[in-house]
C-alpha cells in the first residue's frame, strides 16, 4: 500500500479486562490498510470478539486508542462507530423477520421525502450499492423467507448503505456451503477493490490464506503476530495461534480402523417431516447408522438437517416413515422414551437447547436423567448422589469449572459443550444424534468433544453427525450422507467423499 | 459462602427499609410523627400476644396464595388468578363444610380442605392447559378467570348456595366438625397458620428435592433445554398451575374453616392480588415468601392499631406496601430481561 495514506483503522494498545479478572485483550494493536482484506484469527477466547466489539463501540476498552483514517476517535457506542464508517456483520442476522429485506436495510437511516419514507430512493441506492459489490438479493422478499447466505449479503449491503468504509465480518462462513463461501469472498474482493476495507474473523486457515491480504493472529488476548498473507504459511499461523507447545492437539487424523459391526444402531425409513410453515422440510429420508460408526451428514444450512434430527429425537412429529433404535420401532414415542431406550442428542444451540444457564452444573447434568435412580434422580432426588455423579462426570470430561455448584453460565463455550456431551453420553447411549457439536469451539475443545464421542463409538455407539464443516466431517466420519433440499441426495464412504463431489451434491443435489 | 447465600436477601431488605423511610417522610410532611407512627405500627403487629397472633392470622392467606404465585413463577408462569382460585376454593370448602353432616372432625376438616384444594387446582389448570396446548398467555386467561370466579361465587351465594335463614349473601355456617381451632381473643388466629407453614415446607421440598420440582424449575429457566432433554413441558406447566391453584384454594378454604366459618360474599380483600407482591418480594422461594407474608401480615395488623393510637391513617401502611411492590416488580422485570 502507499505509505502516505493513513491506515483505515489503527487500534493502539487496546486492553480490556472483564469483571472477574478475565483479561480479554492485552495491549493489542491492529492496523488495517485501506483497500485490503484483513483476517483476524485465533482460538476461542483469544480475544477476537472483544477486539471487534471495541472497534464497533459495543465494548469499552480500559486502555488504548483508536484512529480511523488517521484521526483519533472515541467510540462509546455502535452509533459512534457507524458514524465513523465502521460496519459489522454478525454471525446471527439482526434483520426483523416480518420486514422486507429492503426495509431492514433502510431501517434507522430512512430516506425521507415530504416527511414520509421515500422507498423508491432507498431502493435505488440499495440496488446501486449491491450491484457495485456484486450482490444479488430479492429486496422485496421478507427477511424470514431469505436463506442464511442471502441474509448475510443483505447485512453487508445494510452496512454499506450506512456508509461503512471498514466492514467487520464475524465468522462469515460459519453457516455457508463452500460454493456460497466462495461467492461471499468474491463480494469481499469487490468491496476491497472499491477502496474500502474488510476485516474478517475466522477459524479457517484456508480462508485466511486464500482471501486475505494481511492477517493478525491473536492468542490468549494478545497479538502474537501480524503477517502479510502471501509471506506466511498454514504451519506458521497454527503455531502462532496455538503456541509452539500446543500445535499437537489437532484431532487425530488419518484412517481409523476398527471393525464395523453389522448391527444397525439407528435406522430411519422414509421419514417425512414438516418444517416451519407446514411445508415438508424432510422428504422420505432413509438413513442407517451401524453400531460403532460415525455417519456424517453434510448439507447447506437449512436443507432439513434440523427437522430430520428433531424428528429422530422425538421433538418433532413425523408425517410418515419410521425411526428404529437397535431394532425397536420408536416412531411416535416421546423424547424421554427414546432417551431411555438409548438415543442421545447433542443439540445445535448449547445455550438455548443444551443447557439451562441459570442452573448449576449438577442440575444441568441431571436434566433428562432426573427420573433415573442411578443418576440420583427419581420421584425424590438424592442430592448427595446427584453431586457425586456430577463430580465424576465433570472430572471424566475434563471440564474446567469451580465444581458441580458452579452455574453453567460461568463456563466458557468449550467447557459448556463438554458438559452437554458428557450428559448425552452419561446414559451410555446406543445411538447419538449430534448437531454441529464443535460449532464455535477451538481446536482443543473440539478434540476433547470428539475424543469423548469416539470413546463411546468404540464401545458400539452409532453416531449421526450433522455438520456444516466439510473438513470436520471428512475427518471424523466413516461415511458421509449429503442432504439437499430436504432429501438425502447421496451416501458415500469417506474415501469417496471429495470436497468437489460433496459440494456439488450439497448445492445441486446430484454429482 | 454465607455471604453468597444472604446476597439475594439484600435487595428486598433494602426496598423494605426504603419503603418505611418514604412512608415516614409522608407522615412527617403531613405533620405527624414518623417515630410515633412506627412505634404504634410495631406495637400493633408484634407488641402483644394478640397483636402477634393477628399478624400471623393476616399472614396465613397471604402465605398460602403467595406460595401459589411463587410455584407458578418458578415454572415461568405468571398466575394472576390466585384471587379467583382462592374464592372458588373457599366456596367449595364452605359447601363441603355444611353439606356433609355427622362426620368426625378428623375426617370432615381434611375433606373440606381437599375440596378447596381440588377446586382451586382445577380452576388454575384451565389456564395451564390453554397455555400448554394452545399457547394462550396465562396472564390474560387468569385475569379473565378471576372475573368469572368472582361473579360465579357472587351469583351462587345470592342464589343456589345462599343460607336461607340469613339476610347476608353467604352460605350456611359450616358444621362444628369442619371448623379449625381458633384463638378466642379476637385475633382470628387459627390452626390454619400451622397448615400454611406446613405448605411452605412442602413447597420447599417440592422445588428442591423432587423430580417434579426439578422439572418445574427447568421449564421456568430454560423451557427449550428442558424439552430437548425429554421433559414434557406442557404437562409440567399444567402441573405447576394445578399446584399453584391448589395452594390458593387451600388459602380460601382455611379462611372459611378458620375465620369466617362460612363463605361470605366478597370476603377477600384481595389476598390473591397482594400475594403477587408477596411472591415477588419473597423471590419465589418458600422461605422468602414466608418472610414477606409475615411482613405484609404485620403491616396489615399494625396499621389498624397505628390509626387508633396516633391518628396516622392506616393507608400509610399501604404506601409501604406499594413501594415494596414497585421495587419487587422492578427486580422481577430486570431478571426477566436477562
Amino acid at each position: 500500500m502507499r505509505a502516505d495514506t493513513p491506515p483505515a483503522v489503527h487500534m493502539r494498545n487496546i486492553t480490556k479486562r472483564y469483571p472477574g479478572g478475565v483479561v480479554a485483550n492485552i495491549e493489542i494493536s491492529l492496523t488495517v490498510l485501506p483497500g485490503t482484506a484483513h483476517a483476524v484469527v485465533g482460538e476461542n477466547g483469544a480475544g477476537k470478539s472483544t477486539l471487534m466489539g471495541v472497534l464497533y463501540g459495543s465494548v469499552l476498552p480500559d486502555a488504548g486508542s483508536i484512529e480511523i483514517g488517521g484521526a483519533p476517535v472515541l467510540l462509546r457506542r455502535p452509533a459512534d462507530a457507524i458514524r465513523h464508517g465502521i460496519g459489522l456483520v454478525t454471525q446471527h442476522t439482526t434483520m426483523i423477520p416480518a420486514l422486507t429485506a429492503l426495509d431492514n436495510v433502510l431501517l434507522g437511516f430512512e430516506p425521507i421525502r415530504l416527511g414520509t419514507l421515500d422507498r423508491q430512493a432507498g431502493r435505488r441506492r440499495v440496488e446501486e450499492l449491491s450491484a457495485q459489490a456484486g450482490i444479488e438479493v430479492d429486496w422485496s422478499a421478507s427477511a424470514v423467507s431469505l436463506s442464511v447466505a442471502a441474509l448475510q449479503k443483505a447485512e453487508i449491503v445494510k452496512a454499506l448503505y450506512r456508509g461503512a468504509r471498514v466492514l467487520i465480518l464475524d465468522e462469515p462462513t460459519a453457516t455457508l456451503a463452500p460454493a456460497e463461501a466462495d461467492r461471499l469472498f468474491a463480494v469481499v474482493q469487490g468491496i476491497v477493490a472499491s477502496g474500502a476495507s474488510v476485516l474478517f474473523i475466522t477459524h479457517k486457515l484456508r480462508e485466511v490464506l486464500e482471501h486475505s491480504d494481511h492477517v493478525t493472529i491473536l492468542r490468549g488476548g494478545a497479538n502474537t503476530g501480524d503477517r502479510v498473507t502471501s509471506e506466511t504459511s498454514a504451519d506458521e499461523l497454527v503455531s502462532l495461534m496455538l503456541g509452539p507447545d500446543r500445535s499437537a492437539i489437532r484431532p487425530a487424523e488419518g484412517p481409523r480402523e476398527g471393525p464395523r459391526q453389522a448391527e444397525v444402531a439407528l435406522q430411519v425409513n422414509g421419514l417425512t417431516v414438516r418444517g416451519r410453515g407446514g411445508r415438508p422440510a424432510v422428504h422420505y429420508a432413509d438413513l442407517s447408522v451401524r453400531a460403532g460408526e460415525v455417519l456424517g451428514v453434510a448439507g447447506v444450512d437449512g436443507s432439513g438437517q434440523r427437522e430430520l434430527a428433531e424428528a429422530i429425537i422425538g421433538l418433532r412429529p413425523a408425517i410418515s416413515g419410521s425411526v428404529t433404535l437397535c431394532g425397536d420401532d420408536v416412531t411416535g414415542r416421546s423424547v424421554a422414551f427414546r432417551a431411555a431406550a438409548g438415543l442421545a442428542y447433542v443439540p445445535e444451540d448449547r445455550h438455548r437447547e443444551g443447557l439451562i444457564l441459570d442452573f448449576d452444573l449438577s442440575e444441568n447434568l441431571l436434566l433428562g436423567r432426573h427420573r433415573d435412580a442411578s443418576a440420583g434422580g427419581g420421584r425424590f432426588l438424592q442430592r448427595r448422589r446427584v453431586l457425586a455423579d456430577a463430580e465424576r462426570l465433570l472430572t471424566e470430561a475434563g471440564v474446567a469449572s469451580a465444581g458441580p455448584a458452579a452455574l453453567a453460565s460461568s463456563l466458557s463455550g468449550g467447557n459448556q459443550q463438554k458438559v452437554v456431551v458428557a450428559r448425552a453420553l452419561a446414559r451410555q447411549p446406543r445411538a447419538l444424534v449430534a448437531m454441529q457439536p464443535t460449532r464455535g469451539l477451538d481446536v482443543g475443545a473440539s478434540a476433547a468433544v470428539y475424543d469423548a464421542i469416539r470413546a463411546r463409538t468404540a464401545a458400539g455407539m452409532g453416531v449421526l453427525l450433522f455438520s456444516l464443516d466439510l473438513d470436520e466431517l471428512r475427518e471424523v466420519s466413516d461415511r458421509i450422507a449429503v442432504m439437499y433440499n430436504g432429501r438425502i441426495a447421496g451416501v458415500m464412504d469417506r474415501d469417496e467423499a471429495g470436497v468437489d463431489r460433496l459440494g456439488k451434491l450439497m448445492t445441486e443435489g446430484r454429482t | 459462602m454465607i455471604l453468597r447465600r444472604l446476597a439475594p436477601a439484600v435487595q428486598p431488605l433494602l426496598s423494605v427499609v426504603g419503603a418505611f423511610v418514604i412512608a415516614g417522610v409522608v407522615v412527617w410532611a403531613c405533620g405527624g410523627s414518623p417515630l410515633e407512627a412506627l412505634t404504634a405500627l410495631v406495637q400493633g403487629s408484634c407488641g402483644s400476644s394478640t397483636g402477634l397472633l393477628r399478624t400471623l392470622s393476616k399472614a396465613t392467606p397471604l402465605l398460602l396464595s403467595g406460595l401459589a404465585v411463587a410455584v407458578a413463577l418458578r415454572a415461568g408462569l405468571f398466575n394472576i388468578g390466585a384471587e379467583g382460585q382462592l374464592i372458588l376454593g373457599a366456596l367449595a370448602a364452605a359447601w363441603a363444610g355444611h353439606a356433609f353432616t355427622g362426620l368426625p372432625a378428623w375426617i370432615h376438616i381434611p375433606v373440606c380442605l381437599a375440596a378447596g384444594v381440588f377446586v382451586g387446582a382445577l380452576w388454575a389448570a384451565i389456564p395451564g392447559a390453554l397455555r400448554a396446548w394452545r399457547g394462550s398467555h396465562e396472564v390474560i386467561v387468569t385475569i379473565m378467570l378471576n372475573y368469572l370466579a368472582i361473579q360465579l361465587a357472587h351469583f351462587l351465594v345470592n342464589g343456589a348456595m345462599k343460607d336461607p335463614v340469613s339476610m347476608a349473601p353467604a352460605t350456611s355456617m359450616v358444621e362444628p366438625s369442619a371448623r379449625l381451632w381458633a384463638a378466642a381473643d379476637g385475633s382470628n388466629f387459627s390452626a390454619g397458620f400451622g397448615l400454611a407453614v406446613l405448605a411452605a415446607v412442602g413447597v420447599a421440598v417440592l422445588l428442591r428435592h423432587t423430580a417434579l420440582g426439578f422439572e418445574i424449575r427447568a421449564v421456568g429457566l430454560g423451557a427449550d433445554a428442558a424439552r430437548v432433554a425429554g421433559v414434557n413441558v406442557g404437562r409440567t406447566m399444567i402441573s405447576a398451575m394445578a399446584i399453584s391453584g391448589g395452594l390458593a384454594g387451600l388459602a380460601g378454604a382455611i379462611e372459611v374453616l378458620g375465620v369466617h366459618r362460612r363463605y361470605l360474599d366478597a370476603f377477600s380483600p384481595g389476598y390473591g392480588f397482594d400475594s403477587i407482591a408477596v411472591a415477588l418480594l419473597g423471590g419465589g422461594g418458600a422461605l422468602g415468601v414466608t418472610l414477606s407474608s409475615l411482613l405484609f401480615g404485620g403491616l396489615s395488623a399494625g396499621a389498624t392499631h397505628m390509626e387508633a393510637w396516633t391518628h396516622v391513617p392506616r393507608q400509610i401502611a399501604g404506601i409501604v406496601q406499594g413501594v415494596v411492590i414497585f421495587s419487587a416488580g422492578a427486580r422481577y422485570l430486570k431478571g426477566r430481561r436477562r
